[in-house]
């Protein structure tokens, strides 16, 4: 790229705009599209494409600048052979590697490249530390090489969009174990809620309520929780759980413990 | 600054990490407490917007303060959960009383003088607020706000680290030991919405009035109408007389 100046601004440009997507209702692909996208308008590059590996470790084409990228990266997954594929499972990036010298390397990738007009590849592994999550493809149709400049400011994109990635999936994990705290909770309170209700509408007792209530989904094989809500919420009626007749007194039998607050807990 | 932060949170964690090892039910309360240097710790669960009683509190003042803010809707814990930033109340007898007018008078009788809330939260997910009060009127040093803000994250990863070794559907043996989850309240509000033939959120609304009407606590509401001293059926509380359950 000649014009230092102008590039340097569309860098800028790019950083703030990839902080915008990692603020904003976060996703994944339109990231990684996004940047595949910037890498060809800002880096001296024709084409680039975004690999991420599944939970499971498999690397997917996740990205790409255009539908000839996506076609060879699918075709690099099925072979198992080229830039991105390589560059993902050793964790090193490839620079420049001319694809006419590749033909012994890759056998079967490189033909397909050239093909599609590519002259040289590079590959920039997407990681942090030892965590690498993915990789992300450069191509080339000149010969000449990518520059120092480019090769760290494509370094410096695929950095970001690791850390966003990683953060972000930090992030849904704490989500997903703070729901299930507060579900854990909301059981709790319903379970409490419906035994006094019941005890209330049937005139009995708080423990014998939590009997009902408890036999009533054990016969029908139903969360305790799920049955307390449908109770509070009018969906189950009243005689319905009471025509189960008189629960046999786990009590006695040493089946309940007995909670903190001298609330029933179900074992 | 965000270096310093982190060294003060790895700091402050293996004090809590000693606590933990030590391990009574209170742990977590009882190192906030020791590390920030005042009276007493308290941890306010919050889902959603609801409360959802304390994780644990460090001692008796402080577990009034958390049952005086379940009974009221209102105080340190609640403000710094939802407006998500930290609450200074210097002084409960004194500004802090048109700040929280149910909340307070009743916090200083119980024991304390200033009291604290920070927001409890791991990234943009918010879990609930610490409490902390002093038994002295004032405001905290600069190094305590600091040391108040790293143990409320603490607190955060350590709820989340606890709960995700619990079995889906259930609470972590680990925050249930002590925690106080108001159980008893929530079987009242079930009773009351029977009584008056509401739905619960208005039978908690209706227990709360009562409680502030009587100049007794939520719980204390509650165990009345658990025992059947205390009933709702005309629409507000009427104390039962005792002959008829003897």
């Amino acid at each position: 790229m000649s014009d230092v100046g102008s590039r340097e601004s569309s860098l800028v440009a790019t950083f703030v705009e990839l902080t915008d997507v990692l603020v904003d209702d976060f996703d994944v692909v339109e990231l990684l599209t996004y940047l595949a996208g910037r890498c060809v308008e800002v880096l001296g590059v024709d084409a680039a494409g975004m690999m991420l590996a599944s939970p499971t470790g498999t690397l997917q084409a996740v990205a790409s600048s255009s539908e000839a990228v996506r076609t060879l990266e699918l075709f690099e997954l099925q072979t198992r052979q080229g830039p991105c594929y390589e560059c993902f499972y050793n964790a090193t990036p490839l620079a420049n590697v001319s694809l006419s010298d590749a033909l012994e390397r890759w056998p079967d990738f490189a033909p397909l490249a050239l093909d599609a007009g590519f002259r040289s590849a590079t590959a920039l592994p997407m990681r942090v530390g030892n965590t690498t999550i993915g990789a992300m493809n450069l191509f080339r149709s000149a010969r000449a090489d990518l520059g120092v400049a480019d090769l760290i400011a494509a370094r410096a994109f695929a950095h970001v969009a690791t850390i966003g990635i990683l953060q972000h999936r930090a992030i849904e994990a704490v989500q997903v174990i703070n729901d299930q705290l507060s579900a854990a909770l909301e059981s709790r309170v319903l379970i409490e809620q419906a035994k006094g209700m019941l005890a209330e509408r049937a005139g009995v007792e708080v423990e014998e309520a939590f009997e009902r209530l408890r036999s009533f989904a054990r016969n029908r094989n139903r969360r305790l929780a799920q049955v307390a809500e449908g109770f509070i919420g009018g969906e189950l009626a009243l005689d319905e759980i009471l025509e189960d007749g008189p629960a046999r007194s786990a009590l006695r039998h040493g089946q309940v413990g007995e909670g903190r607050d001298g609330t029933l807990v179900d074992p | 600054m965000i270096g310093a932060r982190r060294r003060r949170v790895e700091r402050l964690a293996t004090r809590i990490d000693a606590a933990r090892r030590a391990g009574d039910d209170g742990w977590l309360c009882g190192a906030c407490a020791d590390i920030s240097g005042l009276s007493g710790a308290g941890i306010m669960l919050m889902a959603g917007d609801v409360q959802r009683g304390s994780l644990c509190t460090s001692d008796g003042v402080s577990a009034a303060i958390e049952e005086l803010q379940f009974s009221f809707d209102e105080g340190p814990c609640l403000d710094a959960f939802r407006d998500d930033a930290p609450v200074i109340e210097p002084d409960l007898t004194g500004s802090g009383r048109s700040r929280w007018p149910s909340f307070a008078p009743r916090a200083a009788a119980a024991g304390a003088a200033a009291v604290f809330g920070f927001p409890i939260a791991v990234g943009v997910v918010r879990l609930g607020a610490l409490n902390l009060y002093r038994s002295t009127a004032g405001v905290l040093s600069g190094e305590q706000f600091e040391d108040c803000l790293a143990l409320a994250s603490i607190a955060g990863t350590t709820m989340i680290e606890l709960q995700a070794q619990a079995p889906e559907g259930t609470l972590a043996p680990g925050l249930e030991a002590g925690a106080n989850l108001e159980l008893r309240v929530h079987q009242a509000i079930g009773m009351v919405a029977a009584q008056a033939e509401v739905d619960v959120a208005n039978a908690l609304a209706m227990l709360r009035a009562h409680a502030l009407d009587d100049g007794q606590t939520l719980r204390s509401v509650a165990l009345d109408v658990v025992a059947r001293e205390l009933d709702f059926r005309d629409g507000r509380g009427i104390r039962q007389p005792r002959w008829r359950h003897e």
